[in-house]
């Protein structure tokens, strides 16, 4: 974390001074895709099909509609696994996502109180997880998605053994 | 556990027949307890044994008069009936009666807890058993609850509140009102790493701080916007009722619609009224002592270093007044059921110098740069604007998101605690030691970075306090998000023990005034002792 709060760097919150950010696995992406485009596409597809089956039909509207949700999960999918990313650092963990509406959040290792490995079936498919940091706090929503699994284990472990060294109470 | 003289208390304390809660044997609740925690049912079923029984004789009474004067024939065919359907009832009755009796009687049976040195365990449950054990070192709050029901027969339920997402108090229901102080105290001993060797834990001294009256809660509740909305909406209402009873509409059609709503706002306003009724301040090495309840009386205690966070809100109609009201995090506190007004009320309604008081019991140190008066500071928190005081304000381009309030909307940043002042109409002042930071965020969203704005937030345990400035400039965002970060790491580094009574030993002079409330207080760790010495004044008996 920057010391140096005068430093004209530090102007920008979602850019602190001399942090390394990781970036989350682009294999984030495809699976958001899949869970959030592909019923989209099917329901727009389906009512596709419907207009061309039963001519000068009203399924245009909605199969229109579907499809350009899709695309437009595809595509923001896409820019929002790219702007997800996280940093440790001595005593906190960082994590920033979003490109429109962003969102940075600096979590210290002391007030960890657990941390969460979770990945759902399409996670797992495509070899992701999602590391969640928890703290008595229910605001600090500390969660990096798409992390490879051995990955996932190590920030975990990591973690947890950080948290142990710097525990403070409440 | 520290070690601490051991206070011996001579046996003055109550007889030896009672039973000693706290001495490491398991115990069971009193035995009333099925009675008081089921009295409404209780009430039905009496009532309705009574109306079997008041139907039988009415109905034996009435027949044999109405069969002498009237048909005269066969009354015995009628009784008969009447009496084989009611008797069939009455067992029915009866059965179900004793089964909730018999299932009420194994719960208390298998309801047992045990107060060790680390933890406090209670077991309990017939068909699904729980087994819960607190550790007193993670102890946030104790609250001795009488609902009115309880009160009568002189019981109380102890609720011992851990941090804990969700449900995590343990409710020891219901012990005597004497067991329930007893406990309470001895927990708190404990917690502050306090040793005696008597089972009597000695109870705190404390020393009276703050007295609501009666007609300041009531001005207070009538003063409020749900009052107001209601007396506005009801007069409306009865004009236009009015109205349309002149061009032929009945009357009273409007008012059954509008009644479920203000049945609803007369339930917020009599609870606000209930809550704070009778509300006592109290201060005690122990910490905060809040007392409080019209029907259910309520008993908080609140030690050192527990307050999460503190917010002073001032709704527009007690601007004339100059009223406050004071609510806290504390972790564990409106986590669980109904998100209690009732237990993270600091104080209903205070004047400015009252509220300021019983801040500076929860926030002993405001940390402010020497020389400078804390009162004054947070007087301009409370009703300043612009960067009098130290404050950094949203800059001018917050216009464009807050018209009306970006003047005042600023935070400042002492040593200790981070004071964010908020609000134009209601006016709001939330005050976060920098020890209990949990973690710190910024959020910015599409016109905010056009601007050239974000919004900083620092996340607090769950309660009524969410501190946020929204609208500073992203430069002054990024300079709070990295020196918040450093300056919650060097308090929580010298940040005072758990146990409060366990810090540094030459900091447990006794003799020190537990009770000396000024706002530019004491260090973290009260300097006094929790057991008053043999010869020392007698400790304030708690109820």
């Amino acid at each position: 974390m920057s010391e140096h709060p005068g430093n004209p760097r530090a102007a920008e919150p979602f850019e602190p001074d001399g942090v390394r950010w990781s970036a989350v696995s682009p294999r984030l992406a495809s699976a958001r895709r899949v869970s959030g485009c592909v019923p989209l596409a099917v329901l727009g597809l389906g009512f596709a099909v419907a207009a061309l089956v039963v001519p000068w039909s009203q399924f245009w509207l909605p199969a229109g509609l579907f499809l350009a949700a899709a695309a437009w999960t595809w595509w923001l999918a896409g820019r929002q696994a790219a702007a997800w990313a996280y940093a440790e650092q001595e005593d906190d963990l960082l994590v920033r996502s979003g490109i429109m509406f962003r969102r940075i959040v600096v979590v210290p290792y002391g007030r960890m109180q657990f941390v969460d490995v979770h990945a759902g079936p399409v996670d797992r498919l495509f070899r992701i997880a999602r590391v969640q940091l928890h703290t008595a706090s229910a605001a600090s929503d500390a969660a990096i998605p798409g992390l490879a699994p051995e990955e996932a284990a190590r920030l975990r472990d990591r973690l947890s053994s950080r948290g142990q060294s710097r525990l403070a109470g409440l | 556990m520290a070690e601490q003289p051991v206070t011996e208390r001579p046996a003055a304390g109550p007889p030896s027949g009672r039973p000693a809660a706290a001495d490491g044997a398991w115990h069971r609740v009193h035995p009333l307890t099925p009675a008081v925690k089921s009295w409404s049912a209780l009430v039905v079923v009496l009532v309705v044994v009574a109306q079997e029984f008041g139907r039988e004789a009415v109905g034996g009474s009435g027949d044999t008069g109405d069969s002498g004067g009237g048909s005269g024939g066969a009354p015995f065919d009628v009784r008969d009936l009447g009496g084989g359907v009611l008797a069939g009832g009455t067992a029915l009755v009866a059965l179900v009666v004793l089964l909730a009796v018999g299932f009420a009687w194994l719960s208390w049976r298998m309801t047992r807890y045990r107060l060790t040195d680390e933890a406090l365990e209670l077991h309990q449950g017939v068909l699904s058993r729980r087994q819960r054990a607190a550790r007193i070192d993670r102890l946030q709050a104790v609250d001795v609850v009488q609902p009115l029901v309880a009160r009568i027969f002189g019981l109380a339920r102890l609720s011992v509140e851990v941090a804990g997402s969700g449900d995590s108090k343990i409710e020891l229901a219901y012990l005597t009102h004497d067991q329930a102080t007893g406990l309470r105290a001895h927990l708190l001993a404990r917690a502050a790493g306090v040793t005696y060797s008597t089972t009597e834990a000695p109870e705190a001294p404390e020393h009276a701080v703050f007295e609501l009256p009666v007609q300041r809660l009531l001005g207070s509740v009538v003063l409020s916007g749900a009052f107001v909305t209601a007396v506005v909406g009801g007069l409306g209402l009865a004009v236009g009722a009015g109205v349309a009873a002149a061009f032929g509409a009945p009357f009273g059609s409007a008012f059954a619609g509008i009644f479920p709503m203000a049945l609803a706002v007369g339930g917020i306003l009599w609870t606000r009224f209930t809550n704070g009724f009778g509300f006592r301040v109290a201060s005690s090495p122990d910490g905060v002592r809040l007392r409080h309840g019209l029907l259910e009386q309520r008993s908080q205690t609140v030690p050192p270093g527990r307050v999460q966070a503190v917010r002073l809100r001032q709704p527009l109609l007690w601007r004339r007044s100059g009223w406050w009201n004071v609510r806290v995090n504390v972790a564990g506190y409106g986590a669980g059921e109904q998100q209690g007004e009732g237990e993270t009320t600091l104080l209903p309604v205070a004047d400015r110098d009252e509220a300021l008081l019983v801040l500076s019991m929860v926030v002993p140190d405001l940390g402010v740069a020497p020389g400078e008066d804390p009162r004054r500071l947070v007087g301009t928190a409370m009703d300043g604007s612009g960067p009098d005081g130290g404050f950094v304000t949203a800059p001018r381009q917050a216009r464009w998101l807050d018209p009306f309030a970006w003047r005042r909307t600023g935070y400042r940043v002492t040593d200790e605690v981070l004071l964010v002042r908020r609000g134009w109409l209601h006016r709001e002042v939330d005050v976060v030691p920098h020890a209990r930071t949990q973690s710190l965020g910024v959020r910015q969203g599409p016109v905010q970075r056009r601007l050239g704005l974000a919004t900083f937030a620092v996340h607090s345990t769950p309660g009524p306090v969410a501190p946020v400035v929204p609208h500073l400039s992203s430069v002054q965002a990024a300079a709070l998000l990295a020196e918040q970060s450093v300056r919650a790491r060097a308090a929580r580094l010298a940040a005072g023990p758990e146990r409060w009574m366990a810090g540094p030993g030459d900091d447990l002079t006794p003799g020190a005034d537990p009770a000396a409330p000024a706002v530019p207080a004491a260090p973290a760790v009260p300097a006094a002792p929790a057991a008053p010495a043999a010869d020392g004044p007698p400790p304030t008996a708690a109820s």
